[in-house]
């Protein structure tokens, strides 16, 4: 199959904060702007543009995407929406590969929001009709119930205690608090602060639990001819892959996400990766909860089963350590707005292999990263990996 | 045989229902908050010029969605326009008739590139014409709250 060569030469973000005041429309506009400038390109130079964002019940509008368009660039522009709920964020960077890679466009401005402070009185009420509606929604669920019986079948299978997995985090939170965009970074947070945070629904307790948050992310990638002439610095995009389990969560092993391995196999397989251990350097999984960081990390073949707790409680996976997992600070400690949040991990990546994350920088100088969300109903894995 | 199974009535199958329990709290954003402060507290209409694309957005905006520059120069429009277009509605959300039909008309602002959408008033439905001159009509100071219904509405000038 004949592709072209995809880079990523710019990013930008806003702050991920608790509410903001600023409209959909303007929060794409700061962080595609701020993308733009990063690589000293304008909208002229933009030939098409990926708006994505998760439901269209958080900012309460229907057709967000299209309606925050022009914020994003898209004015007079192809533009495309792309959703796959949580997973979305990753797979926005999938579509923007891929109207390059097709040779359809040279350069692409992919931009992604989410302003979940606009929804009332909780955005966990917009995730509702997710639940089968004869079957589970008379039962009145809410979307923790999902993690909950997730968490606790992970736990079970591999007999973890609450504390093996307040560890993930613990170090997030840390993590993020070098990361100038971030909603919930401390340095100082310990294992007992997450351990003594409120319980919502056994196990998940507050601090397993990443924030409510308003925020947007933008990316531009491109042709090879012309990443060479905007950059000495490309970030390559080497493999993308995406996969859906059933939809039926009750058939699924929720002590291991199945879907984000086959999406990781076709990523992989599409980077020539052989040995993901020994061949990735530097890894953003999706933490929306901190088990879930855990989960994924074996669900991307980086860890045995069950076996991604030891590793952080050795170090491994620490900003200093063998293989540095959400050095971001992740979505436990910079934000979720959904989306961007996703997008956010990507641009983690490429900041991280140009040695441009500052504070957060990575030492080792590591060549590959693979970021990796999660979602629809939560069955869906979206990974890519990108090199130098 | 058909293809679908068909119900004639919509108790003749088991159903459950269900709702979306949401309400939306929408901010006016950077642009829109002066936008609607200026209205409410000022009583005159505001938009934003792009001085590299030569145009004043009404609605206001934060940047020009042309060139994405961020744009700073606030300027006062005319609180008139031109009817670009309009329709009489005559039946409300559920599908009711209304008691008064009302004039909703698209108005673009005299001496920008933009306008509102609002509805007309102190005319009759059959008096209404595209390229009718018209004014905002603000409420009373105290009355108003910070919104576009802080414009009561437009009615024709002269």
């Amino acid at each position: 199959m004949g592709r072209n060569r995809v880079a990523i030469v710019g990013a930008g973000m806003t702050k991920f904060v608790r509410r903001a005041q600023e409209t959909a429309k303007e929060l794409a506009w700061k962080a595609a702007s701020k993308a733009l400038e990063s690589c000293e390109l304008t909208l002229d130079d933009i030939d098409a543009v990926v708006v994505d964002t998760a439901p269209d019940a958080f900012d309460g509008i229907h057709m967000n995407a299209e309606y925050l368009s022009d914020g994003a660039g898209g004015w007079g522009k192809p533009v495309i929406r792309g959703y796959v709920g949580g997973g979305t964020g990753v797979f926005a960077a999938i579509q923007g590969w891929y109207h390059v890679a097709s040779g359809l466009f040279d350069t692409v401005l992919v931009v992604c929001e989410e302003k979940m402070s606009s929804c009332q009185p909780h955005p966990q009420g917009a995730f509702l009709t997710i639940f089968d509606h004869t079957t589970e929604r008379p039962l009145k669920p809410n979307l923790l119930w999902i993690f909950a019986l997730e968490m606790n079948a992970y736990m079970s299978r591999y007999g973890l205690s609450k504390k093996d997995i307040a560890l993930v985090a613990v170090k997030n939170k840390r993590n993020a608090a070098d990361h100038p965009a971030a909603l919930l970074g401390d340095p100082d947070i310990t294992v007992e602060d997450i351990l003594n945070t409120e319980v919502l629904a056994w196990p998940v307790q507050r601090g397993d639990v990443s924030p409510i948050s308003d925020g947007a992310v933008a990316l531009v990638m491109c042709a090879e001819h012309v990443a060479r002439r905007v950059t000495d610095k490309p970030v390559w995009v080497e493999g993308v892959g995406w996969s859906l389990d059933t939809a039926y969560w009750t058939n699924r092993d929720l002590s291991y996400p199945t879907y984000v391995e086959e999406a990781a196999r076709m990523a992989y397989k599409m980077a020539g990766i052989t040995e993901p251990r020994k061949q990735i350097h530097i890894a953003e999984p999706y933490d929306p909860f901190d088990y879930k960081e855990l989960h994924h990390l074996e669900g991307l073949l980086l860890f045995d089963k069950g076996k991604a707790p030891e590793a952080t409680a050795l170090g491994i996976t620490q900003r200093d350590g063998d293989l540095p997992v959400c050095p971001s600070g992740g979505l436990l400690g910079v934000g979720n707005p959904i989306a961007a949040a996703g997008l956010m991990k990507v641009a983690e990546i490429f900041w991280q292999l140009r040695g441009e994350a500052g504070a957060r920088q990575v030492p080792g100088q590591p060549k590959r990263g693979v970021a990796q969300a999660w979602g629809d109903l939560m069955q869906v894995g979206t990974v890519i990996v990108l090199g130098i | 045989m058909s293809l679908m199974y068909r119900i004639q009535h919509p108790r003749d199958a088991l159903v459950w229902e269900g709702e979306i329990p949401l309400f939306s709290r929408y901010t006016m954003g950077i642009a829109g908050e002066r936008f609607f402060r200026e209205i409410m507290e000022n009583g005159r209409l505001m938009g934003t010029r792009c001085p590299e694309c030569d145009l004043i957005y009404v609605p206001p905006r934060l940047y020009c969605e042309q060139c994405f520059a961020h744009l700073d120069e606030w300027v006062e429009v005319p609180s008139t326009g031109q009817v670009h277009t309009y329709t009489i509605v005559h039946a409300d959300l559920d599908g009711n008739p209304l008691e008064e039909p009302r004039i909703l008309a698209f108005i673009h602002i005299d001496g920008t590139d933009g306008g509102l959408v609002h509805y007309l008033g102190e005319v009759d439905p059959d008096q209404v014409c595209i390229g009718m001159c018209v004014e905002a009509v603000f409420k009373d100071k105290a009355e108003r709250k910070g919104g576009i219904l802080d414009i009561a509405y437009f009615r024709p000038v002269g």
